[in-house]
Parts: C-alpha cells; sequence; structure tokens
C-alpha cells in the first residue's frame, strides 16, 4: 500500500468536498446565464484550482473543456502573479498567449486570498453566443486569420477591488451581435467565482494553510496513482491510428490525424506526428485544444474513476509538431476547432481499440454539426438560430450504438424545438433518425439523426460546419463503416447539395429549407452475425426496411417474422459476396433520395 | 371503564403510509388519541396488507368503521412501475416529423467519461410511436390542419396492437391545445374504452417538447395501473365497511381524492418520502420554526428537503427511475423526465447499511452499495461479510453492540470490532476508534454533500435552519451532520417511527394548475391576468368533492412565472391579490428573488411572464393529544462513546427512551436508546423534549 502523508480519509473528505464546490459553481452559472447555449446546451465549464493554479476539481460539465483549464492557468499565474490583488477577477479567451482554445470560450477566473496570500482560484468556462468577428456565432469555418473571427481579450482584470472595470464590459458590448445574452452569461460567471469562493475560504479553515496545501498535493499524487495502476496493466508498445476530416469547400482534401500511442511502463505519450499541417480556414486546433482532447480520451479509453485533477495528466505527455492543425501558428484561425477535436478523440480511441478491443466503441457520428442562420429581422435586430446537433454512438462489444444521444467528447444538450422557434425565425421541420442509417454490424451503430429549419424571415445567411461524408465512422471487427453526412437546401422546387464546411456563408430567403443528415455511427463484428431478432426488431421499428434486412443483413424477414431456413441460405450468399459491404450505402440514400453513385466517386476509406 | 367502547362514537382519521417493506397505519382520533401499527408490506398486492393491518387496528381500538373521516395514503407503486418496468404497454402520437423526440431526450448523458454507459430505453418502442400530421407554430398558430383520415387509421393500427394507454403530444399545443383535444376526441370514439387517454395540455401545458413529451408519456404509462391499483384500494376499504373518501397523497406534498389521482397518476412519483416532509411543516408550524432542513436517513440513503416559512421548497425539475436523485441538475438524462411539482428532496446512497470499500488509488469510500436487511451489517450475523457504516456505529458506541430494537433483535458486535481492525485499521495505520470515526466521517461527507445541494448550492445558508430528523439512522447521525455544517439545533420529533404516516393527515387537499401565458411585463393588461388566474382556481377547484366546493376555508397561491427576456429559464414568483393590479410591485419581487437566488439582478431589464400557476388547498385541522408523561429516571446503564479527537473516548448514559428525561437538560456524552432508533448526544451538545415530547438537541 502507497504510504500517504494524509490518510485516506481526510483526504475523500476534502476530495468529496472540493468536487462539491466545482458543482456549485456549475449550478450558479446554470441558474442565473442568459443564453440557450449555457443553459440549455451546458456549453461551460468550471474548476477549482490550488494554491499554485493547479487545478484540483472540476463541475461536471462538457468534458471537452476539463483539460484546458490547465493551460489556461499557467499562463495566468506566470503572466500574473506578481500583479494579483484581492477583489481581482481576470477575463480572456484568446488562444495565443492566453491559453483559451477558441474566442468563444471567455475564461473567468478569480484568484481567492487568504490571510494575504492566494490559497486557490475558481475558474469559470462559458461558450458565448457571439463574439464579433465575420460570421455570428463565432463558427465562421471560412475565417484565414483569427483577426477575423472576433473580439480577443489578452489577460485582463475584469474586476478590480471588486469593482468592475467598465471599459471592459464597454468594449465587449460593443464588439458581440448579442450583447444581453453575453454581459448576461459573464455575470452569471463571475458570481459563480464569488459563490465557490466563499465555500473554498471555508473548507480551508477547516484545516489551515499548511495541511490544506499537503492535502491538495495528495490529491494529484492519487490521482496519478489510479492512472498509472491502469496503463501499467496495459502491454508496453506503439499504437497507430489514422483517421481524417473530409476537408473543406467545395473540392475538399482530405485532412490527416495520425497518432501513435506510446505505452511504456506506466507512462503514456500521445504524439501527433504525422497529422496534417495547419490550413487556411478556421479549424486549426491551438495546443490547449490538443492537450485536452489527448487527456480525454486517455481517460475514457481507460474507464478510471479518479477526481478531476491535474495529477492524473501527469502520467500522460502529448507531443504536437508545430505548424500541424493541432499546434498551429499565431495567427491561424480556430473558430471552429470543435470539429477537430472530435476527430482526434476519435482517432485516441481507435488507437485505444487495438489495446482495448473488448471496451472501445467503434466512431461515432464524428461529433457536433453546427449549423448557424443568421441575419437580421424586420426591425433590424440581429437574430442567430444555432446549437450543436448529436448525435450517436458507435457499436461495441456490449452493445448496439445508442441513438439520441451526445458525443462523449462534448457531453451537450440541445435546446429545445419550442424554444428555438419561440425566439427565431426558423421552424424545424423534422426531428428524426434516419431510416437505413447507421454503419452495420453483430452490434450496429446509432442511428443518423435528420433536422431540417425553414427560414420564417426574408433572408438569412447559414454557415455550416459539418464532417464524415466522403471519410465515414469507422467500425470495428468487421462491423462496416457509419452512413455519410449530407446538407441540403430546398429552395421551391430546387435541392441544393451543399459541402460539408462550405467556404463562404449561403444566403437563405424565405420558406427555404435547410436540411442536416449527420453521419450514423459505425458497426461493431460482422453483420452477418447479427442476431436475426435484433434485425426483425430494427425492422418492426421502422429503423430498416426489408431490404435493408436482406441485403445488408441476410435475414429474410416475412409477414413480420425471420424466416430462419431462407436466413441462412442468404447469409451463405452473403459471406461470398464482398458486394454486400455497400449495400447500406445503397439503400441509405434511397432512402433520402441523394444519388448513391455520386456519392460513392468520393467515398474514400 | 371500557376504553373499546368509549372509542366506537368517535370519529377519526387514518394514515397509511405503504412502503417496500413495511406498511405504517396510523389512526387520529378527534379527541387527538394517536393508534398506531407497523405491518409487513404485501408487494404483490399493497393494498390488500394495508387493508388488513386497517382492520385489525380498528377493532383492536374498538372503533366504528362509520366514522371514520377520510383516508389518506402514500404509495410507491408508481415509481415502482417505472423503475421495474411494469407499466402499461403504450403509445404516443406526435406531430409529424417528430416521432423520436421522446428518444432523443436531452441527448445529454449522465456519465462522463462513460463509454460503456447504458442509456435508458424509451417508454414507449418507436413501433408503437405514431406521427400525425398537423403544426402549430410557436405563435399557437395552425400552419397544418390535423389530419383526422390520417388519426382514424392510426387508431385502428392501436385497437389491433394490444395497446392499454395512449399519450397524445404536439408540438406548442401548451399555446394551442386545439389539435390535441381534437384528436382525443376521435381517438376517445375510435379507441377501445378501456384505454387510458391522456393529453400534453392537460397534464402540463408549458413549454419544452421532450420534458411534456416525456411527463405525458410518463403518465400514460402509468394510467392504467395505478386505476387499477387504486380501484383495488377502495374496493378493500369499502369491504371494511370503510365508506369515506380516500386520498392520496401527491410528490408536491399535497393530497388527491382517487378520482384526480386516475388521471394524473404522474403527480404521485414521490408520494411516500413528500409525506415525511409534510409531517415536518406540520412540526414547524406548531413550533413556529420558520427554517428547517429535513433529513431522513435510512438503510440505503439519505434524504433531505428545505422548509422555508412552513412552505416545503419545491422543484418541476424531475426524472423518475435514475435511482439517486441528487438535487443536481448537472448529471441530467439518467431517469425520464418529470416536470410537475415535486418537493425538491435531494437523495443521496448513504446509509446504515452503506457498504465500506477501498478504491484503486486506496481511498476509504462508504456507499453508495448498501448491505440492505438481509445480510446486512457484519454484527446482524447474518453472513453479511462487508463492513457497513453500521457496523462502525457500533464500534464508536453509537449503536448498542449487544442488541437493537429494544433487545429483539441481539447482534454481535465484536464481529463489527474484528472486521474493521483487520479489514481497514492494519492497512491505513490508524487506531480502530480513529478508523471507525473515519467511515463515519465519511459518510457524513456525503450526506452533508445533499444537505448542500437543497441549501448552499441554492443560495442558502444552512447555519439559521433547524435539523428535523427521522428514520432509522437519522439521530444517529444527526450531530455530526449538523456539527459540518455549523447547525445548531436538531429536532428529533415525537412518533419519529411513523412520521410519514402521521403527514398523511397533516397534508392539505391540494391541487394545481399551470397554463401557459407569454406576455412581456410591460404589455400586461392586469384585467386580462385577473381573468387567467380566476379561471385557473376554477378549474382547481372543481377537482375537490362538491361539497365542499363552497367551503370558505380554500386558501389560493398564486404565481407567475417570470423571467428577463432572454433568459431562458424563469422563476416562480409568489403573488397575492393586490400584487395583480400593479405590475410595478411584481418586477420588484421578481428583481428581489432572482437577488436573492443568483445574488445579481438586472432592474433595467424587460421582464418576460412565461407561465401562470395556481395551487388551492383546504387545510386539514386536526387536534393531537400528546402523552406527556414523563419522569426523570437516572440512568442505571453506561457505554463509552468515541467523537472526534480532542474528545476521544468519553463513558455516556444510556436513557431508555425520551420518557426518562422528566424535564432535565441531557448534557453529552448521553445515548437515548428507543425502539426503532438511538439518538446520540455529542459532548458539546444538550438535549430536552419539549411540550409535545419532541426531543430538542443544541449546541452549547
Amino acid at each position: 500500500m502507497a504510504k500517504l502523508s494524509i490518510d485516506p480519509i481526510t483526504l475523500e473528505i476534502v476530495q468529496n468536498a472540493l468536487s462539491s464546490i466545482a458543482d456549485e459553481l456549475a449550478l450558479v452559472i446554470m441558474r442565473a446565464a442568459y443564453s440557450n447555449i449555457v443553459r440549455d446546451s451546458m456549453d461551460y465549464s468550471t474548476a477549482v484550482c490550488d494554491f499554485s493554479g493547479k487545478t484540483i476539481a472540476q463541475g461536471l460539465t462538457n468534458p471537452v473543456h476539463l483539460g484546458s483549464f490547465p493551460h489556461a492557468m499557467k499562463n495566468l499565474v506566470y503572466q500574473q502573479r506578481d500583479n494579483m490583488n484581492k477583489g481581482d477577477v481576470f477575463i480572456f479567451n484568446d488562444p495565443y498567449g492566453s491559453g483559451g482554445m477558441h474566442l468563444p470560450d471567455f475564461y473567468i477566473i478569480k484568484p481567492i486570498f487568504i490571510n494575504g496570500a492566494i490559497e486557490g482560484y475558481t475558474a469559470t468556462l462559458a461558450h458565448q453566443t457571439d463574439v464579433g468577428g465575420i460570421a455570428p456565432g463565432g463558427m465562421g469555418v471560412f475565417s484565414k486569420e483569427i483577426y477575423q473571427e472576433g473580439l480577443r481579450l489578452p489577460i485582463l482584470k475584469l474586476y478590480e477591488n471588486d469593482e468592475p472595470n467598465k471599459a471592459i464590459f464597454e468594449i465587449i458590448q460593443k464588439n458581440t451581435r448579442m450583447p444581453k445574452s453575453v454581459l448576461g452569461d459573464i455575470k452569471s460567471q463571475v458570481a459563480a467565482c464569488y459563490t465557490g469562493e466563499k465555500a473554498f475560504i471555508e473548507l480551508f479553515e477547516m484545516y489551515g494553510r499548511k495541511k490544506f496545501r499537503m492535502i491538495s498535493e495528495e490529491i494529484h499524487n492519487y490521482a496519478e496513482r489510479i492512472i498509472r495502476n491502469n496503463i501499467s496493466r496495459l502491454p508496453n508498445g506503439t499504437y497507430k491510428f489514422e483517421d481524417y476530416l473530409d476537408g473543406l469547400g467545395e473540392n475538399p482534401e482530405p485532412i490527416k490525424f495520425a497518432v501513435n500511442l506510446n505505452i511504456k511502463k506506466d507512462n503514456i505519450t500521445v504524439d501527433w506526428t504525422g497529422t496534417s499541417p495547419q490550413v487556411k480556414a478556421a479549424i486549426n486546433g491551438p495546443l490547449p485544444t490538443t492537450h485536452a482532447m489527448s487527456y480525454l480520451g486517455v481517460r475514457c479509453a481507460l474507464a478510471v474513476k479518479m477526481p478531476n485533477c491535474e495529477g492524473y495528466m501527469r502520467a500522460i505527455s502529448v507531443k504536437a509538431p508545430k505548424g500541424s492543425i493541432v499546434n498551429p501558428n499565431e495567427p491561424a484561425a480556430c473558430g471552429a476547432r470543435g470539429i477537430i477535436c472530435f476527430r482526434m478523440f476519435d482517432t485516441i480511441l481507435g488507437a485505444f481499440s487495438k489495446i482495448l478491443p473488448d471496451r472501445i466503441p467503434a466512431a461515432n457520428e464524428g461529433g457536433s454539426s453546427a449549423p448557424h442562420i443568421s441575419g437580421r429581422d424586420k426591425n433590424n435586430k440581429p437574430f442567430l438560430a444555432s446549437g450543436g446537433l448529436m448525435g450517436c454512438w458507435g457499436g461495441s462489444s456490449f452493445s448496439d450504438g445508442f441513438e439520441g444521444i451526445s458525443n462523449p467528447a462534448a457531453n451537450l444538450s440541445n435546446t429545445p424545438i419550442e424554444v428555438l422557434e419561440s425566439q427565431q425565425p426558423v421552424q424545424i421541420t423534422k426531428y428524426a433518425f434516419v431510416k437505413n442509417s447507421g454503419g452495420p454490424g453483430k452490434n450496429r451503430g446509432g442511428m443518423a439523426l435528420v433536422r431540417g429549419y425553414r427560414l420564417l424571415e426574408t433572408e438569412a445567411e447559414l454557415v455550416m460546419r459539418s464532417d464524415r461524408r466522403s471519410i465515414t465512422p469507422y467500425g470495428l471487427k468487421g462491423g462496416l463503416p457509419g452512413t455519410p453526412s449530407w446538407n441540403i437546401i430546398r429552395s421551391g422546387n430546387k435541392k441544393i447539395l451543399l459541402p460539408v464546411c462550405p467556404m463562404s456563408a449561403i444566403k437563405m430567403v424565405q420558406n427555404d429549407e435547410f436540411i442536416h443528415i449527420q453521419a450514423g455511427g459505425g458497426g461493431f463484428g460482422n453483420p452477418l452475425q447479427r442476431n436475426p431478432k435484433k434485425v426483425l426488431n430494427d425492422f418492426l421499428n421502422d429503423l430498416i426496411d426489408k431490404d435493408y434486412a436482406e441485403q445488408v443483413y441476410g435475414v429474410i424477414i416475412s409477414k413480420n417474422k425471420v424466416d430462419k431456413n431462407e436466413t441462412i441460405l442468404k447469409r451463405k450468399i452473403l459471406k461470398k459476396n464482398n458486394n454486400y459491404k455497400f449495400s447500406h450505402f445503397k439503400l441509405f440514400h434511397k432512402s433520402i433520395g441523394i444519388s448513391y453513385e455520386n456519392w460513392i466517386k468520393s467515398y474514400r476509406t | 371503564m371500557n376504553t373499546k367502547s368509549n372509542n366506537f362514537e368517535k370519529s377519526y382519521r387514518v394514515g397509511i403510509d405503504i412502503g417496500g417493506t413495511f406498511t405504517d397505519i396510523v389512526l387520529l382520533l378527534e379527541d387527538g388519541k394517536i393508534f398506531t401499527k407497523k405491518v409487513n408490506s404485501t408487494p404483490e398486492e399493497y393494498s390488500y396488507g394495508a387493508v388488513k393491518g386497517l382492520k385489525e387496528l380498528i377493532i383492536k381500538h374498538g372503533l366504528n368503521v362509520d366514522n371514520a373521516k377520510d383516508v389518506v395514503h402514500a404509495t410507491t407503486v408508481a415509481t415502482n412501475t417505472i423503475l421495474e418496468g411494469k407499466g402499461a404497454r403504450t403509445a404516443l402520437i406526435t406531430t409529424k416529423g417528430f416521432r423520436d423526440i421522446l428518444e432523443f431526450r436531452r441527448v445529454r448523458f449522465p456519465e462522463l467519461y462513460n463509454l460503456q454507459y447504458n442509456k435508458p430505453p424509451p417508454l414507449v418502442e418507436r413501433k408503437n410511436r405514431f406521427e400525425v400530421n398537423e403544426r402549430v407554430d410557436a405563435n399557437g398558430l395552425i400552419n397544418v390542419n390535423l389530419d383526422r383520415g390520417e388519426l382514424t387509421s392510426i387508431a385502428k393500427k392501436i385497437n389491433k396492437l394490444k395497446i392499454e394507454a395512449v399519450a397524445i403530444c404536439f408540438l406548442h399545443s401548451y399555446k394551442n391545445s386545439i389539435h390535441e383535444k381534437e384528436a382525443k376526441k376521435i381517438l376517445g370514439e375510435l379507441l377501445s374504452p378501456d384505454i387510458f387517454l391522456c393529453t400534453s395540455y392537460e397534464i402540463l401545458p408549458e413549454i419544452r417538447e421532450y420534458e411534456r413529451t416525456s411527463t405525458t408519456v410518463v403518465n400514460a404509462y402509468l394510467g392504467p395501473v395505478i386505476k387499477s391499483y387504486l380501484g383495488n384500494f377502495s374496493k378493500r376499504v369499502l369491504d371494511v365497511g370503510i365508506s369515506a373518501p380516500c386520498y392520496v397523497m401527491q410528490s408536491s406534498g399535497g393530497q388527491m381524492l382517487f378520482k384526480s389521482a386516475i388521471r394524473s397518476p404522474a403527480y404521485l412519483l414521490e408520494s411516500g418520502p413528500a409525506a415525511g416532509v409534510i409531517a415536518a411543516v406540520e412540526l414547524a408550524m406548531k413550533k413556529n420554526i420558520k427554517e428547517v432542513i429535513t433529513l431522513d436517513i435510512g438503510g440505503t440513503t439519505a434524504k433531505t428537503a428545505l422548509i422555508e416559512n412552513f412552505e416545503p421548497k419545491r422543484t418541476s425539475e424531475y426524472e423518475v427511475g435514475s435511482g439517486i436523485n441528487l438535487s443536481s441538475k448537472l448529471t441530467r438524462g439518467a431517469g425520464y423526465a418529470v416536470k410537475l411539482p415535486f418537493i425538491d428532496i435531494s437523495e443521496i446512497g448513504a446509509g446504515g447499511g452503506s457498504i465500506v470499500w477501498f478504491d484503486e488509488g486506496h481511498l476509504l469510500k462508504v456507499g453508495p452499495k448498501s448491505a440492505g436487511s438481509y445480510p446486512g451489517p457484519i454484527a446482524y450475523n447474518k453472513g453479511g461479510k462487508e463492513i457497513t457504516l453500521t457496523d462502525a456505529n457500533i464500534v464508536l458506541g453509537f449503536l448498542n453492540s449487544k442488541f437493537l430494537l429494544g433487545g429483539s433483535m441481539p447482534i454481535d458486535g465484536k464481529l463489527s470490532e474484528a472486521a474493521i481492525k483487520e479489514k481497514i485499521s492494519k492497512k491505513i495505520n490508524l487506531n480502530i476508534y480513529e478508523t471507525a470515526n473515519g467511515i463515519l466521517k465519511i459518510a457524513i461527507g456525503n450526506m452533508v454533500r445533499a444537505v448542500k445541494s437543497v441549501t448552499t448550492y441554492q443560495g442558502k445558508d444552512p447555519r439559521s435552519y433547524t435539523l428535523v430528523v427521522y428514520g432509522g439512522n437519522g439521530s444517529l447521525l444527526a450531530s455530526s451532520i449538523a456539527d459540518d455544517l455549523n447547525i445548531s439545533k436538531i429536532l428529533i420529533p415525537n412518533n419519529s417511527g411513523v412520521l410519514s404516516a402521521l403527514g398523511l393527515l397533516y397534508a392539505n387537499s391540494t391541487y394545481e394548475k399551470v397554463q401557459s401565458f407569454q406576455v412581456l411585463l410591460d404589455n400586461l393588461t392586469t384585467s386580462k391576468l385577473i381573468k387567467v388566474f380566476d379561471k385557473l382556481i376554477e378549474t382547481a377547484k372543481s377537482e375537490f368533492p362538491k361539497v365542499q366546493k363552497n367551503n370558505k376555508r380554500f386558501n389560493e397561491s398564486l404565481f407567475l412565472d417570470l423571467r428577463y427576456l432572454g433568459q431562458a429559464y424563469e422563476i416562480s414568483v409568489n403573488v397575492n391579490r393586490k400584487h395583480l393590479s400593479n405590475i410595478e410591485k411584481i418586477k420588484k419581487l421578481f428583481h428581489f428573488e432572482h437577488q436573492k437566488l443568483y445574488s445579481n439582478s438586472s432592474p433595467n431589464e424587460t421582464v418576460e411572464l412565461v407561465n401562470v400557476r395556481v395551487s388551492i388547498s383546504l387545510p386539514s385541522k386536526n387536534t393531537f393529544n400528546i402523552e406527556k408523561k414523563s419522569k426523570f429516571i437516572e440512568p442505571k446503564s453506561k457505554r463509552f462513546i468515541y467523537f472526534t479527537k480532542p474528545y476521544g473516548r468519553k463513558k455516556g448514559k444510556v436513557f431508555t427512551g425520551r420518557h426518562e428525561l422528566g424535564r432535565h437538560k441531557i448534557y453529552g456524552p448521553s445515548i437515548i436508546e428507543e425502539y426503532d432508533t438511538t439518538i446520540i448526544i455529542p459532548k458539546n451538545w444538550y438535549a430536552f423534549t419539549d411540550q409535545y415530547m419532541n426531543i430538542i438537541l443544541k449546541k452549547i
């Protein structure tokens, strides 16, 4: 048994109390924030840090954010430590120099002074509805430099001596299309920092400075111990995996994500060497993003329960080549970098699937799709209908992939349709699972979703970020890849197909309908081994049609029952003919009314 | 004189709390006398055991069945039906294009980092979710007319499918319910008459389609089960000869007539726990305590709620079937959303049976797994191999090491001691008492978190509150929890063993109604607002039995759900009649509430009204005649109790029951052992009984 400088009882009690404070911060924001993206989607995070700025606890909100606090804190402490006073509250969002990830994410952090010294920090991070820039919502995929992406805040004092710095508030107000929502959310972040501070001081005073600092350190050691235990159980070696983004615009070039997972005793190196260079579009991921995703990937793959503190990160090193899309040089644009977060996650899990085949599911939908429909109404007031769409999971050794569930890397909620429609001039035409979608497998991938938006105002601009059309979510262990995503605009009788990431804003006029079909999850295991009863059940639930059951799974259904003998025969035939591996793509396209023949030309494996 | 014939003429009320294991029955006579009985529950048919026990209790005390005024009961049937997946075969009818809303839920899942997460299956399978062409827009205007032909063919399909319940939920029906009404009418004519039919506008006319759909579906899913359960219950009560009206407890703490409950069974999900809180409300009123935290600690869970100004704090953000419902909204998605009024009860998996274990980082953990009552703690000597919180409490001297339940249940504390020494003390190098004390402190830490989730997490300071504790382990742990939260007053109610059953008799008949009414306060005409309220009140009153409708004692509580324009969530603000004609006053109340809850407000911003709510209740009146005989008896026995250093191990007096305290102040360390509970008075506390035979613990 490891030797502890603090007894395991005190440690458990303080650890529990600290995560309770982080949750309390998160609840304050959730209740007091203004925007849908914070309150309904929960795209925000909170943390409690120790005297040195190391994260000791984090609220249970958005996993993508969680590993990003260490970078932000390091920069804050390095740049401002000597300049911090009681009653200061800091704000920043700049990915180059302050530790942010992309401009919409505002960090608001308060040092906690006790008896004249900094003993901790309460930290918050919330995705703001709009921070100016070329496209509303900060998701202008086509930005080439960060200067086009909106307001850039280095580390600044938002409050000094508990007094707000009005200049900063005014600058923010003038630089966003949605000042009310942004200022409201900032207020909620500040309120959370103050609330958390009170609770932190109470806890601190129960132990005193010396002991509390020892406890904090011991919490880090504890998490480190758990993760090292888990890593040391894995076979040493280097495990490689590659996955891709489709690319940008009308003629996309695939963007490669290559990871080398190096396991040596109780250390893991996540090495991104071989990943594509940075691009002239807003999908570059500054280093904090890459660190966050690497930690998250390891944590999910290992499936360990441990506190959300920095200690466990000590066992993980991250390498990202300078100038690559996962460590771009300033001033690369990064507003829509969420998409590469998801792909990094898929890539790491892919590598882990070689070590832990029973635990890692096939690829999920590929991450949230982010349509932004914006413009000005009759009274010249700006509107913005946004909100990430998710999602489904890939099949796994233990289960079919779920549909109607958030991507595990960004555990967000959806915005209720009725709320969206009451606030923005769009009408949702459908929100449903797509028939014949997903990747076939012994355990199939989750079904794709479709959502349609009809524009009610005279005109608007659509900015879209999506992926997974030519390179679809991977299957595992003989499971087939998931189905591709599509972006469609119906205008009168016209049907226009858009690229996954159009490199300009698309004009929409009244009654135009924008339809997004998301990718379906990858399958796990040989589809011909799928239990025919499960195939029948999918058929009865109207998730697949009869042809699909027959051509993809070799299951013959007649009169709502499985014809066992015919099924055995059909499966024998399919087994000899590998063409069946494309049947699901054909039948999927048939069900959505888009040409399979055109799509297959661009399909890559 | 024969007491039996004495009682025959007296009228009385009946309270029955049916739990998973035990059923408590309380009779309250007009002269304030109380008779109680505990019987085993009969899960295969709960009303059987309950009514059988009731009959025995009535006979035993010579009461006349004709003199029963009412029968109020609490039930776990609704929750269990969901937990066990035994509800009706249910169909759902939605707007075309939206049948999967139920399965999308809010997409967020409650277990971050867990790729092995298991999503709960929808209560209505996709094949039983039907879409019909119709559309109402966000302003309540009809965009697409209801396709009656389509509905007719759906009805035919449903009739073939052995469906037992149908839920109807269309988009924006909270704004305009005409299509839902029409659909219900058409289906009502076409479906076989025993199919339970309910619409979303009736059960929850509020914005947010998933929550509304889910609530409607839960209601439908429970409908046939609750109908047959309540039917059996009233039949059995009638068979005994009692023809008094039967009520059932709602999750909000009000009671409801069976006829209303049959239509809205989703209101019954937290029936039992609500009753306990209502009993605490009554106590708070009697003793004029304005701020109360209730704490109910059993073998597996600790439940806690807040009472302010004699009103329990309520919530409508609830999920059923999620297991433990810690009042943290961060980990939503584990169960099925039910957005109806609930007493905001926060629950955590920590109780006497909680198992003590090491995680792989060598940290000591307590719970959430419980050894239950079988095999139970090691000391029970029934084959339990895992150390529980109860074992630690025995080592600490908090519990008697030789027997429980007033001597009727022998236990062996030496087994606890040996196990803790061997399995834990040696490993972490602490002596046995420090180890047991550590286990207790960890469990207390978990329970404190539950209390925080209803206090500090919501901007309330627990220090000024009185802790009202009940449940088998409540009074044992109360002072430790209070110490952690800096609470200095604890109340352990008389009859705490049957507190929930008593709570049933304190509950008011209550009906709540809500209506969506979206308008900026600046554009609101007060006459319109008053009209909306009057209509809602009328609807609520129609739920009461005819004889009561003109009763003058009705309490009406009016609420406006308000928010700053642009905010996504609203706050329910309690208003009175006078406020209704004074919009400025309403605004002020809202700013004030906002400030109180979130420590900020924006008096210059536009305020928007979202919903109008009423709660109409008819107070119940009771007289209680508490046996107050109490005489100080110097305890003969003493035992060692261990407290956190610097106190350490000290000998304390052991009283057997609160009737031995007389008017004395009993200083700690002392113990009061009662039949089903043990009260610990730590060193820096003292205890005394009040005029109702409650025990008050105060910090020195």
